[in-house]
């Protein structure tokens, strides 16, 4: 290809300051490698929390929410020609739990967003052992698809969870709820339930899910002991807990489960909305410091190109004169910034990548508040966020260099050489 | 007129700093092809502005311009670069190089922006151009490494890379000693003569302005004489 003389200009001009130029591209490096370190971590630090949030949520949750009363019927009957004002209306009295659950169950099947679907029989409790009486809930389940859910094996602490369907009675308790009842496998506990008679069970094996919260309250049992705890028939199901291939299109399912079933479904969304909230604020922070980073790289070049330009005002001048256009002006000097930006971005890339790999490797302990299973700083390594560094980095460049490189095209030639 | 290479018609210039006074004064003038014209006068009496006027740097005068018979009042600033690259050879008092590139390059470069030739011929005919003054073996120097008189062949070379019509000279021998504003004189009549190169030169040097084709003497933005 033919190199053209504008190009070939630009480049000897950077090479002829080496020195500022590789400022001007470490500028540019810094700002890049930070946007990849940034994005990284936090795309890292939210995917680990998203995946700790589906350790104990499901994509989406349907179940019958308690309806408050309202005009609805009254409307429908006396039309408008009334006012209908429904003082202090109460809940209705409707039967608890989802109608024709495992009808529902083979319809949702249907969808093929739907990758595992699973019925449950949530029961608030009082867990008693001795003299100690803690609050919490049981959660009925397919312990098999549970599994297949949320990683129940993962989460054992001790014991086997495939006894809830081999043993009579059974109950996986959370390590909390067991360290509070000073528990252990093998011990029995007594489960009583609002509408049920007590009920001891066995402790067959002890999880955690690193949430404080739920390993001290929450509890898994077989669906029919559950059903047995409070009473209730086989058909009496509370919650079907879905997950789909893609986690993304949870709200838009949740949407269609609702029309179709006419029960609630709650996306993983709503359900962790602080999760969301703490990600929006994450990702506001970061991007404000890789927006100043790259603003401050931005003006690195801005002034390196300015003193070039009233250093070369006469040269300028000089090419102009002998027939170089504004636009091939403007040419010469914006090559120079895409140069600079084009050096810093791709050793920014591999400084981003880097730094992204140094800190995946930085050990942070167990402690922390969501458990046991976070021992290094999460890092994603996402091709995207590269591409994107790349381009953010460039159009700051452009950005810089262009308005220097406008201010050269508009020298006078007549004034600069006439002094 | 076929043969006329330059044309000025009624040009008035004004300058509006620190208050607006004439520099040039409804100047009309016309330089044939191949002629080599000096212009002189004393200081400050407008020559050098007259000349960057005909180069169609300057823009802000009254009048028109012609170069080879087309109007250059009123065009394009790009439509203007190009009629300097393509037909307009400029050579400076102070040699103005670009001190980053060798020589060769300095010569190569208004050749490289016409785009007419290859890379390997604009080369070829810079090599020409510098040996025609005696400084092809500095040609891959860098500019900066020139003697001053040495400087100014190189420049005067670049201005005629493009083979223009027109060569515009502001003080091109201002600088350099008797021995080297021998030479370049010579070379300036060598290209008007032989080569039919329409050569207009803005000078102090009474010898030199003698020994061209014509002389216009300007005083006070006024041309006294038309030689």
């Amino acid at each position: 290809m033919k190199i053209s003389v504008n190009t070939e200009i630009a480049v000897t001009y950077l090479s002829s300051r080496k020195k500022q130029t590789l400022i001007a591209a470490l500028g540019v490096m810094f700002g890049v490698s930070m946007f990849i370190f940034m994005q990284s971590l936090m795309k890292g630090t939210n995917d680990y929390f998203e995946k700790m949030s589906f350790n104990t949520t499901p994509h989406i949750r349907l179940y019958s929410e308690n309806k408050v009363a309202d005009a609805h019927m009254l409307n429908s009957y006396l039309k408008d020609s009334s006012v209908k004002i429904l003082a202090n209306p109460k809940q209705l009295i409707q039967r608890q739990g989802i109608i024709n659950p495992y009808g529902i169950i083979e319809q949702i099947r249907k969808n093929k967003q739907v990758a595992d679907i699973t019925p449950q029989v949530t029961a608030d409790v009082i867990y008693t052992s001795g003299s100690v009486q803690l609050n919490g809930t049981v959660a009925g389940v397919d312990i098999v698809e549970e599994d297949k859910m949320f990683d129940i094996k993962s989460d054992m602490l001790s014991g086997d969870f495939h006894d809830l369907n081999r043993v009579n009675n059974s109950i996986l308790i959370g390590v909390g709820l067991a360290n509070k009842l000073s528990l252990h496998t093998g011990d029995n506990i007594t489960v009583t339930s609002g509408n049920g008679s007590p009920m001891v069970m066995k402790v067959t094996g002890i999880y955690t899910t690193g949430v404080k919260q739920v390993d001290e309250t929450k509890s898994y049992a077989n669906i029919v002991q559950a059903q047995n705890l409070l009473g209730k028939d086989r058909s009496y199901v509370t919650d079907i807990k879905i997950n789909l291939k893609d986690y993304n299109n949870a709200d838009v399912v949740a949407r269609d489960l609702e029309t179709l079933t006419g029960y609630k479904a709650e996306d993983w969304v709503q359900a962790n909305s602080q999760l969301k909230t703490a990600f929006k604020i994450r990702a506001m922070i970061l991007n404000s410091v890789v927006g100043v980073i790259l603003l401050v790289a931005g003006f690195g070049i801005y002034n390196i190109l300015n003193m070039t330009i009233y250093e070369k005002i006469k040269e300028i001048a000089i090419l102009k004169a002998t027939g170089f256009s504004g636009g091939s002006v403007v040419s010469i000097f914006l090559q120079q910034a895409i140069y600079i930006g084009i050096m810093g971005g791709v050793i920014g890339i591999f400084f981003g990548l880097l730094i992204s790999y140094g800190f995946s490797r930085v050990y942070i302990g167990g402690s922390t508040p969501m458990g046991g299973s976070l021992n290094y700083i999460p890092m994603s390594f996402y091709v995207p966020h590269y591409i994107e560094a790349i381009i953010f980095g460039l159009l700051t460049t452009i950005a810089a260099g262009y308005f220097p490189a406008r201010k050269a095209s508009r020298v006078d030639p007549v004034t600069i050489i006439r002094g | 007129m076929a043969d006329t290479a330059l044309k000025a018609t009624a040009v008035t210039k004004y300058f509006h700093d620190p208050v607006t006074t004439p520099v040039l004064k409804n100047i009309t003038m016309e330089v044939k092809k191949g002629e080599f014209v000096s212009i002189v006068g004393k200081s400050g009496c407008g020559k050098s502005t007259l000349l960057y006027v005909l180069s169609t740097m300057d823009r802000d005068y009254e009048g028109t311009l012609e170069i080879n018979g087309v109007q250059t009042t009123g065009k394009s600033l790009n439509d203007l670069a190009r009629i300097r690259n393509e037909s307009i050879g400029f050579v400076f008092q102070f040699h103005y190089l670009l001190p980053d590139f060798t020589c060769l390059k300095n010569v190569m470069i208004p050749g490289l922006r016409r785009g007419k030739l290859s890379y390997k011929e604009v080369e070829e005919k810079a090599y020409e151009k510098l040996k025609m003054f005696g400084v092809e073996d500095q040609a891959l120097k860098k500019a900066n490494k020139l003697s001053g008189g040495q400087q100014q062949r190189v420049a005067i070379a670049r201005g005629l890379i493009n083979e223009p019509t027109i060569i515009m000279g502001d003080e091109p021998t201002g600088n350099l000693d008797s021995k080297n504003t021998g030479i370049v004189f010579d070379l300036f009549q060598k290209l008007s003569k032989e080569l039919g190169q329409t050569i207009i030169t803005v000078t102090h040097d009474e010898d030199f302005a003698k020994r061209s084709d014509r002389i216009i003497e300007m005083a006070d933005g006024e041309i006294k004489s038309h030689g």
